[in-house]
């Protein structure tokens, strides 16, 4: 009895593998990876994973301008990241957009990337942020941190990072979570190299952030969470990245009470919208990925970008000659650096970590 | 003439075997490909990362090395400690709205039942972001000169955590366990009495025979709270309370993201589902609890005196305020009122948030969108949940039946954004795709998640209803000649009807708004709404996104509200009546 039992489940199993298999299928003609191919065209079609607010924007007006199909996957930074490791076996995206070069390093050193030079010429700020093997491309760039601060309630301003241990800061200053935030590792990295270098290491930075923490220090989860802190009065001073201080500065309504304003510390840390491009993914899709970079670095395509997103992502500074920035975000700052990704990439998790117990 | 009828027979016997046999085989098929397996290729990586170019190692332990970090003891005591009183606290919480809404006469009971799947629908971000507001340092209590930095430091600590969860916790204990309490007839109650008990003695009969569904919300609560994500990166990382998922989120959420890790406290969390479940099968080993049957008489609602009304609702109202009324202001106070609280100055009230995001085509097309997803989701789910709950509460197969309840709860107990990413590794294999099956990046593979996602809560909701109706039921229908599809339509069907709606409109509702295996399948140009509204929130548009959040809420209520009034209007009296109380 149990034999004629059996025999059926097994084959009943395989029927109901075969009916997996047809519907595995059926759904093949949606799989939108970087190899299918359009019908009329011949193009294939070029997936995007991006996190930038004007993607959908830029990848529509691509796709017009060039006939190319897109097919887009927007998403926060995290999320994004997550996915590109999960699909390390078989990566699905043809080109991968988002800000920070950190993660864009270690994708580079996995050997994801395929090296490709637009030739673009671009400014000095741009051509600082350029890799030497062309791994990836630097598109645009915002700085972190941008000091915004709420002039209607104080009238100190700070100028330097040894400025914010001064009494009058007591308490008054913010910061986002490194380990929510994704702009402000590449913030507290920049604090580390500005104050020790890559010789010195994380040692300099570490002792400032402690030095911090005793003069009142308050930690948020990210950009918007500072931002309502100051907004609150929580705090007075907020240590964010330069398109959301200037996306509040352009957007906040102002009163008597509430009057935010943006000045940049020091030496301040360029954090570049980076695109880069999948090493195994067909001739054709390279190809696509290539045209992509050119359109986005194109005065057309960073047209497209500084309207895309007015009060958010627009927010940056051009690093192609002859493209001013969006009036709201102002004039870049002069003395600024760019620290090196394949250094401080790889201590991201070390620092979060030790930011985590030691400072939060 | 044998030698000609014998085989035919034969033939006759195998095709009626593979009748019988092909929706099982079907079902456990499905279940191996939505749950055992992406669930098991996620864990192996913790052991074995080479497997999807995780790491260079064929075989190490260096991952839980990696895990136990630190502060990792403490997290996992913290995780148990939660995971415990979480599930306690909506389990009393949850049984005493069930038995005050079914069993008494107090005043809206509509009301209280609606706002449960009401609650079930609120995500936690709402109800952590209205205590936010409300407590926090030049919030609103403290604009109002309300004396708030007790309670600030209660939220903002294990008892803020704890609360939060146990009010994501309460529905699903509700839903289980009134459940069970519709169909438990009064003559239990009666027998308690006629033999001269008390009121904690019919309480303490009561509860002993919902234990199934009491035990079920135990479980599930315990297994969704162990696994938060939200309240882990939020609340309690705010407030320095280490929790085992915060590892978890470390090594996803930090580049290069580290799996193996994830993993290896998959494994942790995993362990500690399986002492739930152990617990549960230790507390119902040998006892039945087949209380529905053909003699079952509904029970009457006590009559309570007007002072125990007035107290009843008082106390209904307070929880609802606390639950519900907190939230509903964090929303407001979000994507209403512009300024409130806010050194800016209150503009007053602005429909604008609500305007830019009913025109916004991320809203409406991704609304769309989910909304058909969690039609077919929650659809195919209550039928399947209806067997795995048959299953779970049969007699027979007990060993399958064990090994499908611990893949359920493991499924609850892993967070989703590492359940999602175990069905990348399975389907995005290199090898799978060499067999013509190409699932990734495609709606099919995004409803078969969501219907492994929502499969155990659904099951659990049914586990206690299905686990009361006794089989003479179906036998005799059977005896009477009844085919075995007609005795199921005719004596089950009517008597799970109400379980059943239940159950759809939980999954419905939950998978309307799931975030974490959505952001990480959907397929590319398709977004769902919820990650059109996570997008919103973290481009900084708080007021856009939490109206876009607002929105999906009204429209998840509007079509559960739909369903049940449909219910009303076409189900034969029959089915409405029973389960109910007089």
């Amino acid at each position: 009895m149990n034999s004629w039992n059996r025999r059926p489940a097994l084959g009943a199993a395989l029927a109901g593998a075969l009916a997996l298999g047809a519907l595995a299928g059926c759904s093949s003609s949606s799989n939108g990876n970087s190899s299918s191919v359009s019908g009329n065209s011949g193009a294939a079609t070029l997936v995007v994973y991006s996190s930038q607010g004007y993607d959908s924007a830029v990848t529509k007006a691509f796709s017009k301008a060039t006939g190319i199909p897109v097919s887009l996957d927007d998403d926060s930074t995290g999320p994004l990241l997550a996915k590109v490791g999960a699909e390390r076996n078989n990566p699905q995206w043809g080109l991968l957009w988002v800000d920070g070069d950190t993660a864009f390093a270690e994708l580079d050193k996995e050997g994801q990337l395929l090296d490709y030079n637009p030739g673009v010429a671009l400014t000095a700020a741009g051509t600082k942020l350029v890799p030497a093997d062309h791994s990836y491309s630097p598109v645009s760039t915002t700085a972190v941190p941008a000091l915004v601060y709420n002039a209607a309630r104080v009238s100190a301003v700070p100028t330097s990072w040894q400025d914010l241990l001064g009494a009058q800061y007591k308490g008054k200053v913010g910061m986002n979570d490194p380990s929510q935030s994704g702009p402000t590792f590449p913030l507290i990295a920049g604090l580390m190299n500005e104050l020790g270098g890559e010789s010195g290491g994380v040692a300099a930075g570490e002792k400032f952030l402690t030095e911090l923490k005793a003069n009142g220090l308050q930690v948020h989860p990210t950009n918007g969470d500072t931002l309502h802190a100051l907004e609150t009065g929580q705090i007075d001073y907020g240590l964010i990245q330069s398109s959301a201080a200037a996306g509040e500065v352009a957007t906040a309504k102002k009163s008597a009470n509430y009057d935010p304003k943006v000045v940049y510390l020091g030496t301040t840390t360029l954090l570049p919208g980076v695109i880069g491009i999948d090493k195994g993914a067909s001739a054709k899709v390279q190809q696509e990925a290539e045209k992509f970079v050119q359109y986005v670095l194109s005065p057309a395509g960073q047209a497209v970008m500084q309207h895309g997103d007015p009060t958010g992502d627009s927010l940056y500074w051009p690093i192609v000659p002859g493209i001013d920035p969006v009036t709201a975000i102002g004039a870049m700052p002069t003395a600024y650096q760019r620290i090196d990704p394949t250094y401080w990439g790889p201590q991201e998790t070390a620092v979060n970590t030790w930011f985590d117990q030691n400072i939060k | 003439m044998s030698t000609i009828t014998l085989p035919a027979a034969a033939r006759a016997r195998a095709a009626a075997g593979w009748l019988r046999a092909t929706p099982f085989a079907l079902f456990w098929l499905l279940i191996a490909a939505i749950l055992l397996v992406p669930i098991a290729l996620f864990l192996a990586v913790a052991v074995s990362p080479r497997l999807f170019q995780q790491g260079p190692q064929w075989f190490t332990l260096s991952s839980f090395q990696a895990a136990f970090q630190d502060q990792m003891l403490q997290g996992i005591a913290d995780t148990l400690m939660i995971g415990a009183v979480t599930a306690v606290a909506s389990a009393v919480i949850g049984f005493a709205v069930a038995w005050v809404v079914q069993r008494t006469n107090v005043f809206g009971r509509r009301l209280w039942s609606g706002s449960m799947f009401a609650l079930l629908l609120v995500p936690s971000y709402l109800i952590a972001l209205g205590w936010e507001r409300l407590l926090e340092p030049m919030g609103v209590l403290d604009l109002l000169h309300v004396p708030d930095s007790f309670a600030r430091s209660l939220l903002f600590g294990p008892v803020g955590v704890m609360a939060v969860l146990t009010v994501k916790g309460i529905p699903f204990a509700y839903l289980a366990i009134s459940a069970g309490l519709r169909g438990l007839g009064e003559e239990f109650e009666a027998a308690v009495r006629v033999h001269g008990g008390g009121r904690r003695a019919v309480t303490r009969t009561v509860a002993a025979l919902l234990a199934p569904a009491i035990w079920s919300s135990l479980a599930i609560v315990f297994a969704e709270s162990i696994s938060d994500f939200g309240v882990a990166s939020t609340l309690a990382n705010d407030a320095h309370f280490p929790v085992a998922t915060f590892e978890l989120y470390n090594a996803v959420d930090n580049f290069p993201v580290q799996f193996p890790v994830a993993a290896a406290v998959g494994w942790i969390l995993l362990a500690m589902a399986g002492l739930a479940l152990y617990a549960q099968h230790r507390a119902l080993r040998g006892r039945s609890y087949r209380v529905l049957g053909g003699r079952t008489r509904p029970a009457r609602r006590r009559e309570l005196s007007a002072s125990g009304r007035i107290g009843a609702f008082s106390g209904m109202s307070l929880l609802l305020l606390l639950c519900l009324g907190v939230p509903t202001f964090g929303a407001i106070s979000a994507s209403l009122m512009q300024g409130l609280g806010t050194l800016e100055g209150g503009s007053g009230f602005s429909l604008d948030n609500y305007r830019r995001a009913l025109t916004s085509p991320a809203l409406y097309q991704p609304l769309q969108y989910s909304a058909l997803l969690a039609t077919i989701t929650a659809t195919v789910t209550v039928l399947l949940g209806l067997v795995v709950a048959r299953l779970l509460t049969s007699k027979r197969g007990q060993t399958s039946a064990r090994m499908l309840d611990l893949l359920l709860l493991a499924a609850v107990a892993l967070p989703g954004i590492v359940f999602a990413a175990g069905y990348i590794f399975t389907y995005n294999l290199p090898q799978v795709n060499d067999l013509g099956i190409h699932l990734y990046e495609t709606t099919t593979l995004l409803t078969l998640a969501y219907i492994a996602t929502a499969l155990p809560p659904a099951s659990r909701v049914l586990f206690g209803s299905v686990g009361q109706v006794q089989e003479s039921l179906r036998e005799a229908a059977r005896v009477h000649g009844s085919t075995a599809p007609g005795s199921w339509l005719r004596v089950m069907l009517p008597l799970l009807a109400r379980p059943l709606l239940a159950a759809w409109s939980l999954t419905f509702g939950g998978t309307l708004l799931e975030l974490p295996v959505s952001q990480l399948l959907y397929p590319p140009s398709d977004p769902t709404v919820s990650v059109g509204i996570e997008n919103a929130l973290s481009k900084y548009d708080y007021s856009g996104g939490t109206a876009m959040e607002v929105l999906a809420v009204l429209a998840a209520l509007a079509v559960i509200g739909l369903v049940w009034g449909i219910f009303q209007l076409v189900a034969p009296a029959g089915w409405r009546r029973l389960g109910r109380t007089l």
